[in-house]
């Protein structure tokens, strides 16, 4: 085989390999909107062509769900998960990049070594003290659990590093306090890393799954993931609402993610420029 | 009386002594440079008088008021630092009003000061710019009228200039010059950079490992250095250092043999030069000319030619090399013998520790 030929070889691996990880990227996303189209049957069946059933399950769906209360109990869950997870982590971040101390690199090796932790294990415990503070069945339950993150934590302390010390200096003698430099200066500069920050934090609070299945128990607390499920968990389910469901699921995270991500990017590559 | 005094100043990081005792009197509208080596501790003791750097023993002074435990923005300073330091998210105005706002001074005020300083610093149609929309020099200017509009007792300088590029530097350095004679305060000012210390200082202060070697004017270090350390660090290029042994001559004159130059000598004033002892004698480039007492019989190695003068690197046999800064230097070329003349009473002698005998 001459060099010409093993070009070419090469060149047909290779983009084999790169078209078939977006078959398998974008099949899932093309399959939820053919199915919002189609009828359960159809579905079932495996048709892959957009059909005449969109009205019909939209209708059912807005019929078996209350919309406006379970995406307004994701988006409270979401945003206040997101706002705490990112004071909270953010401030710990500074404090471990910005503050000397012996023990500063023990206690954040305790800190990274809890991402080690299934959450399968914590869970019972969890359980267990959300039940003692009367927090079962409350939004409150499953935004506490979240809101120390020790990868946004360890993602804020990363991103700090790279924060001019001479900023800090420089407010100090200009008359800041510390948490003053933190809100008025560091904040403000550190705006991609939030941005990024944001994107991740929020996506998983929103996707939430397995906390909020233990821990909300009724109707009016649960939230778009837990009814999708229990959409899909039906004696017969009916995948074309269930479609439909999922559909409306994904789009405030789409919108998020489309809006910000320039910051994403630019929190991504390092936000300090 | 002084404006900033230091008393035994020290500062440890643990076990471990970085400001070894330092002692400072600064008199009100001095430019006092700090001098030294990476790691000698010039801009440590620059953030301790900063505020930014605790002090762990002595007495830092200001205006005879002991300052150690006063927050840096209540000292009567202001810092421009290395990287400039300028608030990224706010405008040249944000950032130079910034410290004022925070001191509750009215919005008027603030906008008068701004104003007058922006115009020493001729930054007027740059103020609604950010700093990433300025060059390097704009951006100094900045970080410069950021101090200006403080009014501040002192100016901190850390190594300002070492960002940019040679040419602005020079420029700089003048502005900065200008600066001090126009607004007539108390400068301090950090660098390694031993022209920059000479150009712009009324005082120069060298240090080593965290000692203050030798306090003085420009041209008092130049020319009387105190010891080894100090007279290699000013200058440049640099002083030459022969090594030799004090010996005395049949007619009970004293005078230096030079085992690497041939066993050439020459005689020494200096009283406190014992017979027999090891001393290194320092000679500057400019020293050597046509005419003088003393010789040394050199071999030209390598020839920088700037123009108005010439450096010839030249070496006896295989010693060390000498530099010889000459004004006649086109003629001479790699490999040329010659005579290396100098007045042996400009010669400097130091001891085996390094420190000038007179």
């Amino acid at each position: 085989m001459n060099n010409g030929s093993a070009r070419i070889a090469g060149a047909i691996v290779t983009y084999g390999f790169v078209g078939l990880m977006a078959f398998l990227s974008i099949f899932p996303f093309v399959w939820m909107l053919l199915g919002a189209t189609n009828s359960s049957i159809d579905i079932i069946k495996g048709k892959m062509l957009p059909g005449s059933a969109l009205a019909t399950n939209i209708s059912t769906f807005f019929t078996q769900v209350n919309a406006p209360l379970v995406f307004w109990n994701s988006a409270k869950i979401a945003i206040l998960a997101t706002a705490l997870t990112l004071a909270v982590s953010s401030l710990a971040g500074y404090g471990f990049e910005m503050f000397r101390s012996r023990r500063r690199d023990r206690i954040y090796s305790a800190l990274l070594l809890t991402m080690m932790i299934p959450f399968a294990a914590l869970m019972i415990p969890l359980f267990i003290m959300m039940g003692k503070v009367g927090l079962i069945n409350t939004h409150l339950a499953v935004v506490l659990p979240s809101i120390g993150s020790a990868f946004v934590v360890f993602y804020f302390r990363q991103c700090t590093k790279a924060f001019p010390s001479e900023l800090r200096d420089a407010a100090k003698v200009d008359g800041l306090k510390e948490w003053q430099i933190f809100l008025y200066i560091y904040v403000p500069v550190m705006r991609s890393t939030y941005a990024a920050a944001f994107i991740i934090v929020f996506m998983t609070a929103w996707n939430n799954y397995l906390w909020p299945l233990i821990v909300l128990q009724s109707n009016e607390t649960k939230t778009i993931t837990l009814v999708i499920s229990s959409l899909a968990s039906a004696y017969y389910p009916d995948y074309g609402v269930v479609m439909v469901g999922t559909i409306l699921a994904t789009l405030p995270t789409l919108a998020v993610f489309f809006f910000m991500q320039r910051q994403f990017v630019q929190g991504m590559l390092g936000s300090v420029k | 009386m002084s404006e900033l005094q230091l008393s035994d100043v020290r500062k440890s990081y643990g076990n471990f002594e970085v400001i070894k005792g330092v002692d400072l009197d600064i008199r009100t509208g001095e430019f006092v440079v700090f001098v030294g080596p990476s790691g000698c501790g010039k801009s440590t003791l620059l953030r301790m008088i900063a505020g930014l750097e605790e002090i762990t023993s002595g007495d830092l002074l200001i205006d005879g008021e002991r300052m150690n435990d006063v927050d840096p923005s209540k000292r009567g300073i202001a810092m421009v630092f290395q990287s400039y330091a300028l608030y990224p998210h706010m405008t040249v105005r944000e950032n130079m009003g910034f410290a004022l706002r925070f001191a509750g001074v009215p919005k008027a005020e603030i906008d008068s000061r701004v104003g007058e300083a922006a115009n020493i610093l001729e930054l007027g149609p740059l103020l609604d710019r950010k700093p990433k929309q300025l060059s390097g020099g704009q951006r100094q200017r900045v970080a410069i009228g950021r101090a200006i509009v403080r009014h501040p007792k002192i100016f901190l300088f850390d190594e300002p200039l070492s960002n940019l590029d040679a040419e602005l530097r020079v420029h700089m350095r003048i502005e900065i010059a200008r600066l001090h004679k126009k607004l007539a305060t108390t400068i301090i000012y950090v660098t390694h950079d031993q022209v920059e210390a000479m150009t712009l200082a009324d005082k120069i202060v060298v240090m080593r490992g965290g000692v203050v070697e030798q306090v003085g004017s420009p041209l008092d270090l130049y020319d009387d250095p105190a010891n080894l350390f100090v007279a290699g660090f000013i200058g440049s290029p640099k002083m030459n250092f022969l090594k030799g042994i004090v010996e005395m001559g049949a007619g009970g004159d004293k005078h230096v043999r030079l085992p690497d130059f041939g066993n050439a000598t020459l005689p020494v004033t200096a009283r406190d030069a014992a017979p027999g002892s090891a001393v290194t004698i320092g000679i500057r480039p400019e020293h050597f000319g046509d005419n003088g007492s003393a010789h040394l019989a050199l071999t030209i190695d390598m020839l920088e030619h700037l123009g108005g003068e010439t450096f010839a690197y030249a070496r006896h046999g295989n010693g060390e090399l000498i530099v010889i800064e000459t004004k006649n230097g086109r003629s001479l070329k790699s490999g040329d013998s010659i005579a290396a003349r100098f007045d042996s009473t400009v010669a400097l002698v130091f001891d085996a520790d390094g420190r000038r005998l007179r």
